[in-house]
């Protein structure tokens, strides 16, 4: 590699190993980076600007895949044991057009929601979790501090996080 | 939930938050928070896969807030702008300030449904196309300017040395030197094709020099330049998309946007790869009838979408 990371990757073996250790990787916290100079030595990269901090969220990454797999499997078969999994070939109308409703009634609450935050905090709820622009720019293009925008995103991640756990148990 | 579960709970919220910012890099902190108790990263990872579960419950289309009352500032830059006139001085006030411009009240949104097209005419010479779930922003007083937020679009300038057309895409800048070209936006992920002319990527840091034929592309993994088919490039304005060993996720993506289908592709099926044209079908069932088989795949369909999966035998 041309650009130096995996002289980084090296430097920083040991903070990045107890990162995985402390994500909760345990023994596997050895493999994991392994896989990761693997991927690192057979992708062509071009230039990073930040490359630890790069290095450290692909480590997060590959966390976050190992746990929505992990979970993914355990639903997987919890609809096997109650004999509704797979997917359904060819399912009736009426069950799509359902699901079609359901859907939208969810947008709409969802909509009703953000909407009761205020128009700033759902501005910037927009712009940091759908559009991903960063929470120093925000600040910046609204001209607030920066501690208004983390509090906004505060207040619309509790908002929503609350409502999605309340449409799963519903 | 007690009382300390509760506020680790707000502070793994925190976390969530600030590892979510493309720009953190306190890592040693984070690190020394998940290593304080055992607990934090089940109750970090359980947030995380809650935040990306919200995308299928947030309405995507924009909203609007009146401008702020520190408006004066903005008004003053364009009072001076006009006095100055055009060119290069202009220009470079255009870059200084671009950044703080937007949400301003000069700034709207075109955004299309999944299936819809719509074409934005900016001025003589310049248009923009925009292909189904795609969320644009133009500025009124500036028809030499737009930014790609998700979805998809093609466009084809009017050549202004002194006065180039900029599009950002993320924090990617793209300028031209007299072009047909074609963006895609999807995730963090940025692909661009050209098909005449030349676009130059980031002037001001990289300034990779694109010229017809080839494409780029800037996801997770970094920076790639590519060839690409010139008449591939936007190819979903005549009804068809063309690849060259191009993953299923990417091509997949592609038709969810043109036919505005919800679609998924098994992991299996997601990291195969397909060279060819797939011609578009206003009916899904047509259409995947005979584009899945194509890429050696088959589609059934799931709830109120499809699924692409591996093999073309009979759904088990």
């Amino acid at each position: 590699m041309a650009t130096g990371l995996s002289a980084i990757f090296l430097n920083n073996r040991p903070a990045l190993l107890r990162f995985l250790r402390a994500r909760g990787a345990g023994d596997e916290s050895e493999d994991l980076l392994q896989d990761m100079w693997m991927k690192l030595e057979e992708k062509d990269l071009g230039p990073i600007a930040d490359p630890l901090p790069y290095l450290y969220r692909m480590a997060n990454n590959l966390m976050l895949d190992r746990y929505r797999s992990a979970t993914r499997r355990e639903r997987r078969e919890q609809d096997w044991a109650e004999g509704a999994g797979g997917v359904m070939a060819d399912p009736s109308e009426d069950i799509a057009v359902d699901e079609r409703l359901i859907l939208n009634e969810r947008l709409e609450e969802a909509r009703a929601v953000l909407q009761s935050l205020g128009p700033r905090v759902e501005l910037v709820f927009r712009r940091f979790r759908l559009e991903g622009v960063g929470q120093r720019l925000i600040a910046e293009e609204l001209g607030v501090s920066l501690t208004t925008v983390e509090k906004d995103l505060q207040k619309a991640y509790r908002a929503m996080i609350a409502l999605k756990q309340k449409m799963d148990t519903e | 939930m007690n009382r300390a579960e509760a506020m680790m709970n707000e502070e793994a919220l925190g976390w969530v938050i600030r590892t979510r910012d493309p720009e953190f890099a306190d890592w040693e902190a984070f690190t020394a928070w998940l290593e304080a108790d055992p607990v934090h990263a089940p109750a970090y990872d359980a947030l995380m896969a809650a935040d990306a579960d919200l995308a299928e419950i947030v309405p995507t289309e924009p909203v609007t807030m009146a401008a702020p009352a520190n408006d004066a500032g903005e008004r003053g830059w364009r009072w001076s702008r006009s006095l100055i006139g055009g060119g290069a001085v202009a220009a470079a006030l255009v870059a200084a300030i671009s950044v703080g411009m937007w949400n301003r009240s000069d700034i709207y949104t075109v955004t299309t449904r999944p299936g819809e097209t719509r074409t934005v005419a900016l001025d003589e010479g310049t248009r923009v196309e925009l292909n189904g779930g795609t969320t644009m922003r133009f500025d009124r007083h500036d028809a030499r300017f737009a930014a790609l937020d998700s979805g998809e679009a093609a466009f084809t300038v009017r050549h202004d040395a002194a006065n180039p057309f900029r599009v950002t895409v993320g924090d990617a800048l793209f300028e031209d030197a007299g072009t047909v070209f074609n963006i895609v936006r999807a995730g963090n992920a940025t692909r661009i094709g050209v098909s005449e002319g030349e676009v130059i990527y980031n002037p001001k840091a990289e300034a990779i020099a694109l010229p017809a034929g080839r494409a780029l592309m800037e996801d997770e993994n970094g920076l790639r330049v590519m060839d690409v088919a010139t008449d591939a490039v936007a190819s979903w304005r005549q009804g068809r998309l063309t690849y060259a060993n191009a993953p299923v996720t990417q091509i997949s993506a592609d038709i969810a946007r043109s036919l505005g289908v919800r679609l998924t592709a098994t992991p299996g099926a997601g990291t195969m790869r397909f060279t060819g044209t797939i011609r578009l079908h206003r009916d899904p069932a047509r259409f995947f009838g005979q584009a899945a088989p194509l890429m050696g795949l088959s589609a059934v369909r799931q709830g109120d979408g499809w699924l692409l999966r591996e093999g073309d035998g009979p759904p088990r």
